[in-house]
């Protein structure tokens, strides 16, 4: 993989798509997300990086209210994240994630797991459903396995088989909770290069990870959580050479010294 | 092996080529050595395979007389029963009040059709297209019940009208059985359901349901569906006999069943819900969709040993008056023609019409299981 910055589809005048404000969440009485503001432009790449139990992944999956929080306010594509099905299920149409145990289910085959959402949810007809999936399918170099059940593939192609699950809902927006923390180390390049794919062609990103190389390669902002608070944010050039803060540092002298 | 050739960065590489594959060891085969191996591996598995030789020698003989040679097969009253071993005459005369009860023998092919639609819909894994499986299953599945009750009773269409006194026989368990197991295992889904909701009242009824049903023996059931439950409905009433049956069978299949699927929820990882959730898909849809499936799928051993006891537990019906095959073969035995003793013959019938049944559901079973495990197929 090249290091060479991929020039992002944003500019100043584009308005935000997620604006997190002060977002506070606990799990009990254990303060995990400590007024997390935080906001994305449309095309905007965002990796998220820290050490565990920073509340990286607490933060994206407020997202998409897979976690809810208890102080603060989020709009995401302009609509409320509130304690109300109607704005739950409008901000979920919006928003696709990519896990980091892929969660395929595993009793459908892998077409049947990328139509599944468009049928059901978007009550399309099933030969339309169909065709759209087999396009994703292409696209992550695996329509050839289209008939096979999860069980049946690698890590890697389940994960570019998830990708293109979430991909089939046409999101706005794409949350990457770890892609690439569960895989064998040979297969992490297949699935970020159909991520790099999808940066290029102007998604929305938020990006969990620790490939750092990925990061410079693609993030537009690169940010550092610790302890449930944003300590640092930057673009990767300055993220990466030149950090502020000790505790990135010391982050950093741990990630990328092997 | 390995041979250096130039390499495209124009360096000396190694070709690595995997070691060619060696045949396995050859051991002696044929039925030598299977013998050897399996009966005769050491002193004490020779003494136990002569011990099980000898053993099966002085039993099987007697036995197959009894069962086959000395058997009395022809005639059709007591006194055909001549010889020393079984007599089949019984079990032949008594046939049909066995399999059929005292239902009227001009309407039979009526029971017979409800049996060949049951079983054509359990066994519609085996010839039904992949495509139409599921939905048409589960609706043939669910109307079958009332389906068989339409063509026994056969009032609603213009047959002759039985009632439900005369049903009976081996066919009588087989129909409470799969009418009260079709029934159970959706309610008891629910009632699983209910159970991990985050209604408080929802979920204490749910608990309290399963724990009575789960929690009481099968024949209290019966006494209070046959004795108590007519206590609660209207005075003038009268609420037939089987249906109160099926009734009692079907919550006692649903209790049992809520907790065998609660071990099949407990299976399900979180990030299931997770992904379902993220696509967008609602309470109902995941449950149906996703979740169901696999919870079905890891409770299948559960849900065949329970289905095969409820299926046994009917022949407790005998007790409060309900003529299906157990109490028919008493009342054969009691019969003034044939005081001869014939226990041996009715119980054995009884036992090897239950076995072959029971034996067909655990394959149908084991069927469908390798049907749904898509873990490791290829």
């Amino acid at each position: 993989m090249t290091t060479e910055h991929i020039t992002s589809a944003t500019d100043a005048s584009q308005e935000d798509i997620i604006t997190i404000d002060k977002m506070n969440k606990w799990y009990g009485d254990f303060h995990v997300l400590k007024d997390v503001s935080l906001k994305v432009k449309k095309g905007e790449r965002i990796v998220v990086c820290g050490p565990s139990g920073s509340g990286k992944s607490t933060m994206i999956r407020c997202i998409n209210r897979l976690e809810e929080f208890q102080k603060g306010q989020m709009f995401v594509n302009g609509i409320e994240m509130i304690d109300d099905v109607k704005n739950i299920e409008a901000i979920r149409k919006d928003v696709g994630m990519v896990f980091q145990h892929f969660n395929l289910f595993p009793h459908l085959t892998i077409l049947e797991n990328l139509t599944i959402g468009p049928i059901w949810v978007q009550k399309k007809p099933k030969e339309e459903a169909e065709a759209t999936a087999m396009k994703y399918l292409e696209r992550v170099k695996i329509a050839n396995q289209a008939l096979k059940y999860p069980g049946q593939l690698s890590g890697g192609q389940q994960q570019r088989v998830a990708v293109a699950r979430s991909l089939c809902m046409s999101p706005e927006i794409m949350l990457f909770d770890e892609p690439t923390s569960a895989l064998d180390p040979e297969m992490v390049k297949e699935v970020l290069d159909v991520m790099v794919e999808l940066a290029e062609e102007g998604m929305t990103m938020i990006c969990v990870t620790h490939e750092m190389g990925f990061a410079k390669k693609v993030a537009d902002r690169v940010i550092f959580m610790d302890g449930g608070e944003i300590v640092e944010e930057n673009t990767p050039d300055e993220f990466f050479d030149n950090p502020q803060t000790d505790r990135l540092q010391l982050f950093l002298s741990q990630v990328l010294q092997h | 092996m390995t041979k250096t050739t130039t390499g495209a960065m124009g360096t000396q590489a190694r070709v690595f080529e995997p070691s060619p594959a060696q045949p396995a060891p050859v051991t002696s085969t044929g039925a030598y050595a299977w013998l050897r191996e399996n009966l005769f591996s050491g002193w004490l598995n020779s003494l136990v395979t002569i011990g099980v030789v000898a053993l099966l020698m002085t039993l099987l003989p007697p036995l197959f007389n009894w069962l086959f040679f000395d058997a009395n097969l022809s005639g059709s009253t007591q006194a055909d029963c001549t010889g020393d071993g079984a007599c089949w005459v019984f079990i032949k005369v008594w046939l049909q009040p066995l399999l059929y009860g005292s239902y009227p023998t001009e309407s039979l092919w009526r029971v017979n059709l409800s049996l060949v639609l049951l079983f054509g819909t359990l066994a519609s894994p085996f010839w039904l297209p992949k495509h139409l499986r599921n939905k048409v299953d589960i609706a043939m599945l669910l109307a079958l019940p009332f389906i068989a009750i339409i063509i026994l009773d056969g009032r609603l269409l213009g047959l002759d009208y039985v009632a439900t006194d005369y049903w009976g026989g081996f066919a009588l368990n087989l129909f409470l059985a799969a009418a009260s197991i079709i029934l159970g295992m959706p309610l008891g889904f629910l009632w699983a359901l209910g159970r991990r909701s985050q209604m408080p009242m929802a979920r204490s009824i749910c608990v309290i349901l399963i724990e009575f049903f789960r929690g009481t023996p099968v024949l209290a059931l019966f006494f209070m569906g046959s004795v108590m439950l007519p206590l609660f409905f209207p005075e003038g009433t009268n609420v037939d006999k089987l249906l109160r049956v099926w009734i009692v069978l079907t919550l006692f299949m649903a209790g049992y069943m809520a907790e065998v699927y609660r071990g099949g929820f407990a299976a399900i990882p979180q990030g299931q819900y997770e992904a379902a959730d993220a696509l967008g898909l609602s309470f109902w849809q995941t449950t149906l969709l996703v979740i169901l499936p696999q919870v079905i799928k890891v409770s299948m051993p559960n849900i065949l040993a329970t289905a095969v006891m409820l299926f046994k537990n009917t022949t407790f019906l005998m007790i409060i008056g309900i003529f299906e095959v157990l109490s028919t073969a008493q009342n054969a035995l009691t019969n003034s023609n044939w005081l001869g003793g014939f226990s041996t013959e009715a119980y054995l019938f009884v036992a090897v019409v239950y076995w072959v049944c029971c034996f067909s559901m655990s394959s149908v079973a084991a069927h469908i299981e390798r049907k749904l495990d898509t873990s490791h197929r290829s």
